[in-house]
């Protein structure tokens, strides 16, 4: 039920129910917060939300307060004003002054306010967290003395990723936010998903950075320095420069490398296919000797080690196909390496991917051979354009250049596994074929309009049908999965995890902002990329089946299981 | 794990997060003090994360994360006895056990707690070792009292 309540002096309508803040946010007030994101459980913690209700003697958090009939509220009186200087003047009493070192220097919510509430000078002089930044994890890196305790990074894990890795421990001004003992990230439960960067207001929690281990390659020039870029890292750059679709963003982003030193810029799309085609074969044997189990994707390397620590009794039904990463990490040091007469650590690999548990994954035993990893170093989306930003390069100003042979082509299914739900019909796609002698006439498969969310869809090929299913962000994962076996379901016969919300469009090595258009647009572009790709599935990738030639086997065979496949153990972690 | 805390858990059939507190408690009493395969044995048994137990545990005072001492000392710093200069003799008991609140001496003997409020204002300041309590402190009275469990110990050691 709707009704009115007086904000400012003006009428304004709203909802039964909801949150006073949500209300005065869709009306186009604007009110400040550190704390609050949507959809999550309110909590109060930064308190700079506050507003001034009349006949309330004090002020009133409006994160955590209903509306109320006949309201009357004032959100910028001289009060209000004080009071949020004040409470700014507060979270930076025990902030370490070190803005100009900070990697968030410039996109901090923390920033930002203190300009908006014009705080020029330090007011009161708390005592500094004395806690070391933990540098532990191989992904996440903690910086305890800039958090602000607003705990979007404690719900994040919890309500989002159900991992629980972090919490507030202690009370009062010993409270931080740290793992069981005080231990660090990389002995914690800590699935290396990212969100906790995504949401903090500060430079609090920060990718492990691979620059400097990058540059220092560059400089010297002992190794040969090979480039892989995402689909959705060329998505997530369109995005945030403004190109379209129709520009060659890849070509771009090439010429832009290069200038950094670069030796050669490889598509990662084209292991994006050779992935597609392991997976359907790996679905096919799958559906024969497990029909009552879905095949779970497994390129997701944050679902992947949140069911080694979490759910141990699901990791036979995780597809055994390395990710789209490793599996071009692999076809470096080995097949690009032959071809070139180099020895494996003679070039060193580099990933671009919009996601922080990349870097987990490249670090993982299983992805070594004898000693050589497959992929050196792993840079987010936020790590290249400081990269570009370094060499001082406007991409806007560059003339697009053809990738590097042999690896530089890609289909319009890599493009789909940008985003949520993108891998299921990719797959959906080469199974349709499969069954249908290779022909794709007549393939519906129906894809969802929203960003992120599960979603069940029927694929009928031949006189078979096939459930498919896609979920994002792990808790929703886990609950569907255990729903799925609760229910004895056996329709469904492919799930698709990412472990972020949204897929890899809402990554957690995208670039850093609150605007949930962001994802939304890289989805888009992704989506636009399909449309306008000339090689329309994997399985029609001239190059991919040429490697396959070349290596005289098909996909999911035995022949190939070195290169492309690989397993999954348990983890003891605290949890 | 541990057959009497099997022996706790089945106490709390339920299974629920709001058992968390009093099974902590209880832990705590049987076995004096909280470790780290006691907060995994909890979580697994309740299933919750040990990262939310340790939370929950860190936020109140009277969880202790490492054995006490023989002689626990909890030294009550309300706010009538922080007037009467609890602070001073908080400083004199640290000074001579080289100790820090929270810590356990290295023989094991005394373990320092500081607590909120002990509830016998009138008598300020106080402390307690072992349910025994010590009021109307000062500093030659805290030489006293530690000289004199050292006496005690000593004894019971030759007996």
């Amino acid at each position: 039920m709707d009704f009115k309540i007086e904000v400012n002096n003006n009428p304004v309508s709203v909802h039964e129910g909801e949150t006073l803040l949500v209300a005065l946010r869709r009306n186009g007030f604007k009110v400040p917060t550190l704390c609050h994101m949507n959809r999550f459980s309110p909590t109060g913690a930064c308190r700079l939300c506050v507003v001034e209700v009349e006949g309330k003697r004090d002020l009133i958090t409006s994160c955590s307060y209903p509306v109320e009939k006949n309201m009357k509220v004032k959100t910028n009186s001289p009060r209000v004003i004080k009071a949020r200087k004040a409470l700014v003047e507060l979270l930076l009493s025990n902030h370490p002054d070190d803005c100009l070192y900070c990697q968030r220097n410039g996109n901090c919510e923390l920033q930002w306010l203190a300009e908006e509430m014009n705080v020029k000078e330090r007011k009161f002089f708390g005592e500094k967290n004395a806690d070391y930044p933990d540098h532990s994890s191989t992904s996440v890196f903690r910086d305890p003395g800039k958090c602000v305790l607003c705990s979007r990074c404690v719900r994040m894990c919890e309500e989002v990723q159900k991992v629980t890795a972090i919490d507030f421990i202690s009370r009062a001004n010993q409270t931080k936010v740290n793992s069981a003992f005080h231990k660090g990230l990389n002995v914690s439960s800590c699935i290396n998903c990212g969100q906790c960067i995504m949401v903090c207001p500060t430079g609090a929690l920060l990718d492990i950075s691979h620059l400097e281990k990058i540059q220092a390659e560059l400089e010297s020039d002992n190794k040969e320095v090979l480039f892989f870029l995402s689909p959705s890292t060329v998505a997530s750059v369109a995005e945030q420069v403004g190109l379209k679709s129709q520009q060659d963003v890849t070509g771009m982003i090439n010429t832009a490398l290069k200038k950094c030193g670069v030796n050669k810029v490889f598509n990662l799309g084209f292991a994006c296919d050779i992935n597609i085609l392991e997976e359907t074969a790996l679905l096919n044997e799958h559906m024969a000797t497990n029909p009552s189990m879905p095949m779970i994707s497994s390129c997701c390397p944050a679902w992947v080690q949140y069911l080694e620590e979490f759910r141990t009794e699901w990791l036979p039904f995780l597809a055994r196909s390395k990710s789209p990463q490793q599996i071009f990490g692999n076809l470096l040091k080995t097949h690009y390496t032959n071809s070139q007469k180099l020895n494996p650590d003679q070039v060193f690999s580099v990933a671009v991917m919009p996601c922080v548990g990349k870097k987990f994954e490249a670090s993982r035993e299983e992805m070594t051979h004898q000693g050589i990893s497959e992929v050196d170093a792993v840079l987010t989306v936020r790590e290249l354009f400081r990269l570009l930003r370094t060499f001082g390069i406007d991409l806007r100003s560059l003339k697009a250049g053809q990738l590097d042979t042999p690896f530089e082509r890609s289909s319009a299914s890599a493009w789909k596994m940008g985003y949520s739900g993108g891998k299921a019909e990719a797959i959906a796609l080469e199974l349709y074929k499969m069954k249908n002698n290779g022909n794709q006439d007549g393939f519906k498969f129906s894809v969802s309009k929203n960003l992120a969310g599960k979603k069940e869809t029927k694929l009928k090929a031949g006189n078979e049908e096939f459930g498919f299913a896609w979920t994002s962000g792990i808790e929703e994962a886990d609950t569907y999965l255990q729903q799925l076996l609760e229910e004895n379901r056996t329709d469904i016969q492919y799930l698709e995890v990412m472990g972020c919300p949204g897929g890899c469009a809402g990554g957690g090595g995208q670039p850093i902002s609150r605007n949930p258009e962001k994802p939304k647009n890289r989805k888009k572009f992704c989506q636009e990329m399909v449309k306008i790709s000339p090689i329309k599935s994997a399985g029609e990738n001239p190059f991919v089946l040429d490697l396959y030639k070349n290596k005289d086997a098909s996909p999911g065979s035995e022949k190939i299981k070195d290169w492309f496949h690989t397993h999954f153990r348990k983890r003891e972690v605290m949890k | 794990m541990k057959p009497e805390l099997e022996e706790i858990f089945q106490k709390f059939p339920n299974r629920q997060r709001e058992d968390l507190i009093p099974l902590l408690q209880q832990i705590q009493d049987d076995f004096g003090f909280l470790s780290k395969e006691i907060i995994t044995g909890v979580g697994e048994y309740l299933d919750i994360s040990i990262n939310k137990i340790y939370g929950v545990a860190t936020f109140y005072d009277n969880f202790r994360f490492g054995p006490v001492g023989r002689y626990h000392i909890r030294v009550c710093h309300g706010t009538a006895c922080h007037v009467a200069g609890t602070s001073t003799i908080l400083q004199e008991l640290e000074r001579q056990l080289r100790i820090k609140p929270g810590e356990t001496d290295k023989e094991g003997l005394f373990s320092l707690e500081v607590v909120s409020c002990i509830g016998a204002c009138g008598l300020a300041p106080l402390l307690e070792i072992n349910e025994e309590y010590f009021t109307h402190l000062n500093l030659e009275k805290i030489k006293d009292i530690l000289a004199d469990f050292r006496e005690k110990e000593q004894n019971t050691y030759e007996s």
